[in-house]
Order: C-alpha cells, then structure tokens, then sequence
C-alpha cells in the first residue's frame, strides 16, 4: 500500500512540475479506523471507516491553492490536480501573493510509528469482551446511572511528495481506551475518567492503560465525588497532577506559542496570542523552575510523525526555558514571518481534505531535577487543592484569562489530603499562574494525556498532539466553586 | 453524481446485502473557500469527498461500515467488509429494525446551482473587499468566505428512499484593530444572497466604536444579546434536551417535560422547510419534522431516538438541522434605545464550556464588543471579561426580544435580559 501512495504522490508531484507552479506537492492518505462502544453493557456503536483520499497544495505568484479528492481514482486526481492549480492562478488574479516559504532540506524516507501488537488483528471477540467486562464493572453499583466504554484505532499510511525533491511517508497506529462512569445521587450527577487519552502505539497500549483497573477506579471515585461536599472558595494553593496539568498547558502555553496566532491568521476564529514576535528569548513566561520542551519525537507523542504535512522532520525544542519564551512552534509558511530561519515542523493537517496549518507539537514540562514527590509538594500546603484529570476548561482568545475544572478533586490541609471534593474551578493568567509555580516533582510522578481533538482553523480542523506534566505545585490561586 | 447515479449505488447496495435490515446512504460534499488574516489570503481551497455509509444489521446485531471506495463494481467487496463487522458484534438489546416503510419526506429546495458551479473567483474578491477596507482604515482582516454543497441519496432495505442536495455560502468576518473588534457571520443557501459588502462597511464601523474600551465596574446591569451572542449560548441547552440523559438524570431537564423551564416569553422550536431549511431525514431515514422544544417557557418535547421512544411511549424526534428561537419586533439598535438606567450590550461569546453539565451552568468570556449602555445610549465600549451563566435562568428573565436573524442554521432575535449582578 505505501509504495503505490508514494507512486501517486510523486505521479502528482510530475503532474505539477508541467503545470509551472512555484511549488506544489501531494499527500498521499489511507486511513483504517475501528471505533466500538459500549454506552452503560450494551455495545452502542460497532463502526468502521475506510477512507482514502489526495489532498494537492501549489504556489502560483506566492499564492496557495488546494483540492482534495477522495479516493485514488486517477482520474479523479488528475482532475484535482487542475482545481488546486485553477484555484491558486484566480487568487493571485485577484489579489498580490504574500507566501515566502522557509528553505528546507529536501528529505526522502519512511518512518514507522511504534506498534508491538497491531491492533486491527487483535479479534473483535477480544476487544469486546474487555469493554463489557470493563462496563460490568463500573455497573455493580447501582448509583452509576450511565457509563460510556469505548476503543478506537486508527491506522493511518501517509506519502508525502513536493517539488523540491522530497518524497518521505509514514504508517502509524493511534490507539485510544476511554471509559466514564456517571454517578446519579438526588438532583446531582458527577463522572469520572480515564485521563491520558491516545498514543501511537498498538496493543500494548491498551493493555497498559489497564481499562478495568479504570473502570473500578471511575466507578468508586464518580460515587466519592457525588457524595463529596463542594470545594471551597478563595485564595489558595494547588497541587495538579500530570493529566490535569496537560490540559492547561495545552491551552495556556501551546496555543499562545503557535506562530499563526502572532501573526493574526487565528482571528476570527481560534484567535491570536498575548505574546509579541519579539518576546522570543526576552519574556518571562513563568517561574525559574519552568521548563517547557517541545518535542515531535516523543515516543509514544501523537504528533510524532516522521515529517509534518510540509515534509520537514519533526523536531524537539526548548518552548519555555528558565521562565523564559524561547520561540514560536512555526511552519515553512511562518518561519520566516517570526524571524527564523527555518520551520521547527509544526504543519499538520487533520486528513487529506484539509489545508495543513501550524498546530501545537507534543510538548512538557520537564520534571524537578530534585527527588520530590507529590506528597512532598503536599506536605507543604497548608490550605489548598489536589486535582486530578480534565474537567472544564475555558481560556480568552488572547489566552490570557482562564478558568479550569478537573477530574477528581481532594480538599488539603494542613500539609495533607483530607477528603474528597465536587464543583472546583480556578481561575488565573497564564504568566501569573506559571509565575506562581513553586514545586515539581521528579520523572516518577510523570503523566501523559493524548488529545485527538483540538480544535483549530477554519473550516475546523481536529489536532493530535501528546501533553506530559509530573505532579506541580502552584501557589495563591483564586479557587471558586461550580459556577460561581 | 446525478441523483439517478447515487440512486443506483444505493439500489445496489440494498439488492445485495444478504441480511434483512440494511440503510445506505451515499453523500457527496464540496467545500470550496478562501480563508485570510493578517490582510493577506492564507487559504485558497476546493475538497470534494464522496463517502458510503453501510449499516447492516440481522435483527440482533448491528454494524456501520463508511468507505471513500464508490463504485457499483466493488459494492460486493464493500458489503463482505460490513459483514465481517457485523458477524463480530455482540447481541444488541436495543436492536431496532430501520424504520417503517412509508416515510414521507418533506421536500425541501435548499439548492442553488449557481452557488454550487461558482469559481473560485467571486469569494477571492469578497476576501480581497475585506482586506482593503481593512487597511484602508488601518484595521487587520481575517475569516472565511466560500460555499458548501451536499448531495445525499439514503435508502433502507424496508423500502424507503429518499434524495436531498443543499447549498451554503456563508462568511466568517473579523475586522479587528489591535484590542477593538467586530465580527460578523453570514450564510445564506445562495451566494448572491450574501450581503458582503453591508457587512464589511458595518464590521468595520463597530471596529471603530469599540476603541477606548475600559474595565468593566462591578455592579448590577441589564444584559443586551445581539442574535449572536444568543446563537453561541443555545446549542448547550440543545445537547441537553436529549429526552434519554434527562430521564437517566444526567441533565438539568431531568423530570422536567411540562414543566416551565425558561420565562414563559422564550419558545424554541424547529422548522424543516420555512426561513431555515433544514434536511428532509436523518441518518437512519427517519423523515423529518417540524417540531417546538420549549413553548412559553415551558419543556414540551425533547429529542428521542426510536428505541427509548418506545419505552417511554414517545414519539421519536430529532432536531432536523434547525432552531429557532421566537422573537417580536426591532433590531438590536431599537433594544438599547429602549432600555431603561445601565445595561451592557454583547456582541457574542468565546470558549463556553459546561462548568456543571447536571446544573447546565457555563463559563466564558465576551469576545468582539461589549458596550456599557445607560438610559438608551451607548457610552463607552468595555475590556472583554469572564462570566460563569445558567442559561435557562438568563431566558427565564428575558424582559424584551428583537425581531429574529438567521445565523447558520438557527433563527434567533436579539434580546433584554433583566438585572443580572456582575
């Protein structure tokens, strides 16, 4: 199957050479997804997708055109060859091209993404029998009123190809467990999940993630959490564990960091950053112990690739470094717009019908170099929060200002966790918030979350990319209760 | 492909299965837009997809199988892919045959062929309109501009069969000058029924009104929603309806069907073939109907699918592409010029998500203009600022509504809600 993507691929890319455009190139996409679902022990969804298709992109006078068709009809191809190119000739009839792309090594290869079991022939009887086990359990208490159970796989093989001479392609595997319990007590309900979502890898994965351990877990802490009195309110400390603090990473450090933000092309829709193309290496972002890397080669990282969708290696970089920003993730298209010189790689495409556009790598923040445990961090908080996992999540389109839930939630005193709590947000600024960050603790409390769905571009556009945080510790924050 | 084409493929389909209950569905789209921002075009794009949808089912089991692979010649290779799927399915306990022979669908004329023929030319020119009022008046521009077609023909082994196609064009705009900003949403089934130009010139006048924005006061205000701000808060009360989750206690409707929700002046219905079109059947075949939600406050019907209608003697019911909220007379300007001491007027919202799904209580921030408003007149433009709203009380203290504007698929009138502390 790859050698013929690869020889579509490099058939459009000769296509284009005769068509005189700038640049051109092809991606080339076959995708198998199995997703099976078990809404409370019924199976609710039993679904498979084959889906194939060519996504075409050229320059003509520096403007962009782009088709995509599905299938690999040749026909069919051939025609979209010729719409993306009629496409870009009637942009740069109407209005003066702007599009400079940074220069690259052309680059040619194939990558595999880590998969020991491949989990297309894992039988279905198996897969299942572990979500009805899975749901089973989360159904012996009668205060679980609803429970969702669910495994999804993707196997997605991609070629790339352009006129500059590269032609890389790629296989990954993208296998994702969830499971959530909904407990039901009077007038109020609460849930509780698994929280580290997908990664690329088979299998393996699923058996790592351990789905029944889960669904006892989510079980007994969706009923701690709906006899929990609510969390208090005020100014207070926070000890946020790995899976939570992935999602306010995600939103107040790897959306601010995209170049396209800076450069106002997210306006009307995701919107721009706080941050100037000159605070690179000058703003202070948080506290000295802050440390972000980004990283397209994190084994396991949804965003590990091979290439992007502009055919540049994935690459690893300091984001945040000491507190401060050190530089935009950026795209061929946007390197040079923030004063760089080449693109870190950051241009992916949700599938072959869509533009490729700058989104956030896998990024994390690196672990204490001390040997510090969550317990000590706790230890040291007087009046505060535990959370753990993704609840709510709200931030302005400048990611300044933001408001966050969580999964699951223990009230601290004195220097220890004392009982189970419901309804807490916080809310905070993203530089006083990161500047606020007093402790983290060392690898052994690391944690992974692995998003399949930011969303981002017009039209919208879903992300994969993989987040990873040890337990911190963050100091003075405003805590409030459900939606006051 | 022509309606007979994509009828063809579905007999096909239906004549070869080898289980009793089959739907195909077979669905052409094309999307063809530009997209800019920073005053320079960042997107040119023309995607068409062609996609069939294959349930199967053996009057115990069930399994959906979609692929891009179209053609009559491979329809058996495509059938003996969904029959793997549904050989390893479990036992299904809400198994449900398709539904009845006899559906009537209504028909809807949602098409317009000049905007599905349209070149690429006519939306480059309104995003280059857009761009040069921007720099003409020293503001950036950005969004999306361009046109949509869907073609679908679905048929089920019980003897339904049903054709549809629609147009879109629509556009995002966001004219913005540093902090102050407009934006504006247009659609309309005909690209010529777009109103770009008004729109440009009157983005770009709300960009002006919107500098010298200062910190909000706290204190207790009237709150004035244009229909967008109305638009991105309905949705979540939408999801929420689902008649399933409200009677397994998962949402605010929990025990509430009949029973007064919202102020008896806010009414939510859909409409499949009146001012918003709709689609004529969902993805089961299941015809579409007109249908009211919330009437005068209080919760008449909810959304139901067809196995937990039949256990709770309902009848089934989904939302058929639109909503509509109820409305009187006069534009947003007409509402501020007749609201009485401080009141502060949204233009729309940004990133609300449930805070409490069981409460339906939501957090978000203002985005595009909020304007502080005293005795009928606008003062002075305020910085955008965080709120965290139950929906259902806000529409329970509506003193006032507008007369109603098509946004996307749903028809919504701007409107006064009474003090509210802030």
């Amino acid at each position: 199957m790859i050698d013929k993507m690869r020889d579509i691929a490099e058939g459009i890319v000769g296509q284009l050479r005769h068509r005189s455009v700038d640049y051109g190139d092809a991606r080339v996409e076959n995708t198998d997804l199995e997703s099976l679902t078990f809404r409370k022990q019924r199976l609710a969804e039993s679904d498979f997708q084959a889906g194939q298709g060519v996504g075409i992109r050229v320059l003509v006078n520096r403007c962009w055109g782009f088709a995509s068709c599905s299938g690999f009809d040749s026909d069919e191809v051939e025609k979209t060859v010729d719409r993306a190119v009629s496409v870009a000739r009637a942009g740069a009839g109407v209005m003066e091209g702007s599009v400079s792309l940074s220069e690259e090594i052309p680059s040619t290869g194939h990558y595999d993404g880590p998969c020991e079991r491949n989990p297309f022939d894992i039988p279905r009887s198996e897969k299942l029998d572990l979500l009805a086990r899975a749901a089973d359990i989360m159904h012996t208490s009668p205060l679980i009123n609803m429970s969702w159970s669910n495994l999804k796989f993707e196997r997605k093989r991609k070629a790339f190809s352009n006129t500059e001479g590269t032609l890389v392609s790629s296989d990954l595997v993208f296998s994702m467990p969830t499971i959530m319990a909904y407990a039901v007590l009077g007038d109020d309900m609460q849930n509780r999940g698994f929280q580290e979502g997908a990664r690329i890898a088979g299998w393996e994965w699923i058996e790592q993630a351990d789905m029944i351990f889960w669904a006892e877990k989510c079980r007994e802490e969706a009923i701690m959490k709906v006899k929990a009195p609510e969390g208090p309110s005020g100014v207070m400390d926070l000890i946020l564990d790995g899976t939570h603090l992935s999602l306010t990473m995600h939103e107040s450090v790897g959306h601010p960091t995209e170049s396209d933000r800076v450069l106002g092309w997210e306006a009307s829709m995701a919107g721009r950053t706080f941050l100037n193309i000159d605070d690179q290496e000058k703003l202070k972002y948080g506290s000295e112990i802050v440390n972000f890397v980004a990283d397209n080669t994190m084994p396991y990282g949804l965003a590990s690739w091979g290439w992007d969708d502009d055919g540049v290696p994935c690459q690893k970089w300091y984001t945040i470094k000491d507190g401060i920003f050190q530089q935009f993730g950026s795209v061929r298209e946007t390197a040079l717009l923030v004063n760089r010189k080449q693109s870190t790689g950051c241009c992916r495409a949700m599938d072959f019908a869509s533009f490729p556009i700058n989104r956030q790598p896998n990024f994390y923040l690196e672990p204490g170099k001390k040997q510090v445990t969550p317990d000590d961090l706790i230890s040291e908080v007087d009046k505060g929060v535990y959370i753990e996992g993704r609840g709510s999540f709200s931030i302005d389109q400048r990611r300044i200002n933001f408001q966050f839930g969580g999964d699951m939630f223990w009230e601290i005193k004195n220097g220890r966790k004392v009982q189970p709590l419901k309804k807490v947000i916080y809310r905070s600024k993203t530089r006083d918030f990161w500047g606020s960050c007093d402790g983290i603790a060392d690898d052994r409390s690391f944690k992974t979350m692995g998003l399949l769905t930011c969303g981002k571009g017009e039209p919208m556009q879903a992300a994969r990319m993989t987040h990873g945080a040890s337990t911190s510790r963050f100091r003075n924050i405003e805590v409030g209760r459900g939606a006051e | 492909m022509t309606r007979e084409e994509l009828m063809e493929v579905i007999e096909a389909v239906l004549e070869k299965a080898e289980v009793p209950d089959v739907v195909a569905t077979l669905t052409e789209q094309r999307d063809a837009a530009v997209r800019f921002g920073q005053n320079r075009i960042t997107q040119n794009m023309d995607t068409f997809e062609r996609k069939l949808r294959i349930t199967l089912g053996d009057g115990e089991r069930e399994s959906v199988y979609s692929t891009h692979r179209i053609d009559i010649d491979v329809v058996p290779e495509i059938l003996s892919k969904a029959m793997d799927m549904l050989k390893t399915a479990s036992p299904d306990p809400e198994y449900m045959p398709p539904v009845p022979a006899g559906q009537v669908y209504p028909i809807i004329d949602a098409w317009d062929s000049m905007t599905a023929e349209a070149d690429p030319v006519g939306r480059t020119e309104a995003a280059a309109r857009a761009i040069n009022t921007a720099k003409k008046n020293g503001m950036e521009a950005s969004g999306l501009v361009g046109m949509t077609y869907e073609n679908t023909a679905i048929g089920t082994s019980t003897g339904n069969l049903a054709h549809h196609r629609s147009t879109e064009a629509y556009m995002r705009l966001t004219l913005d000058r540093g902090k102050p900003s407009s934006f504006r949403l247009l659609s309309a089934e005909a690209w010529n029924d777009l109103p770009v130009d008004d729109a440009i010139r009157e983005v770009a006048a709300e960009v002006e009104a919107d500098e010298d924005q200062r910190e909000l006061e706290p204190g207790e205000y009237r709150l004035i929603f244009e229909p967008q701000a109305v638009v991105d808060l309905i949705p979540f009360i939408a999801w929420s309806m689902n008649a399933r989750h409200a009677d397994e206690g998962l949402t605010v409707f929990s025990g509430k069907q009949g029973e007064s929700v919202t102020g008896s002046n806010f009414t939510m219905t859909s409409e499949v073939n009146g001012f918003l079109k709709g689609t004529p059947f969902n993805g089961e075949g299941l015809a579409s109907n007109d249908a009211v939600w919330i009437d005068g406050g209080r919760l008449v019907n909810q959304p139901c699918t067809r196995y937990w209608a039949q256990q709770t003697g309902r009848e089934p019911l989904f939302i058929p592409g639109t909503l509509a909220i109820e409305g009187d007379s006069g534009s947003t300007g007409d509402l501020v010029s007749n609201v009485k001491g401080r009141a502060l007027l949204f233009r729309r919202f940004w990133y609300i998500r449930f805070v409490d799904q069981k409460e339906l209580s939501l957090t978000g921030m203002t985005r595009d203009g909020v304007f502080l408003v005293e005795d009928g007149k606008v003062v002075h433009p305020v910085e955008d600022f965080r709120w965290n709203w139950k929906p259902l009380d806000l529409f329970s203290r509506i003193e006032k509504l507008g007369a109603p504007e098509r946004k996307g698929q749903l028809s919504v009138p701007p409107m006064i809600i009474g003090p509210t502390v802030l």
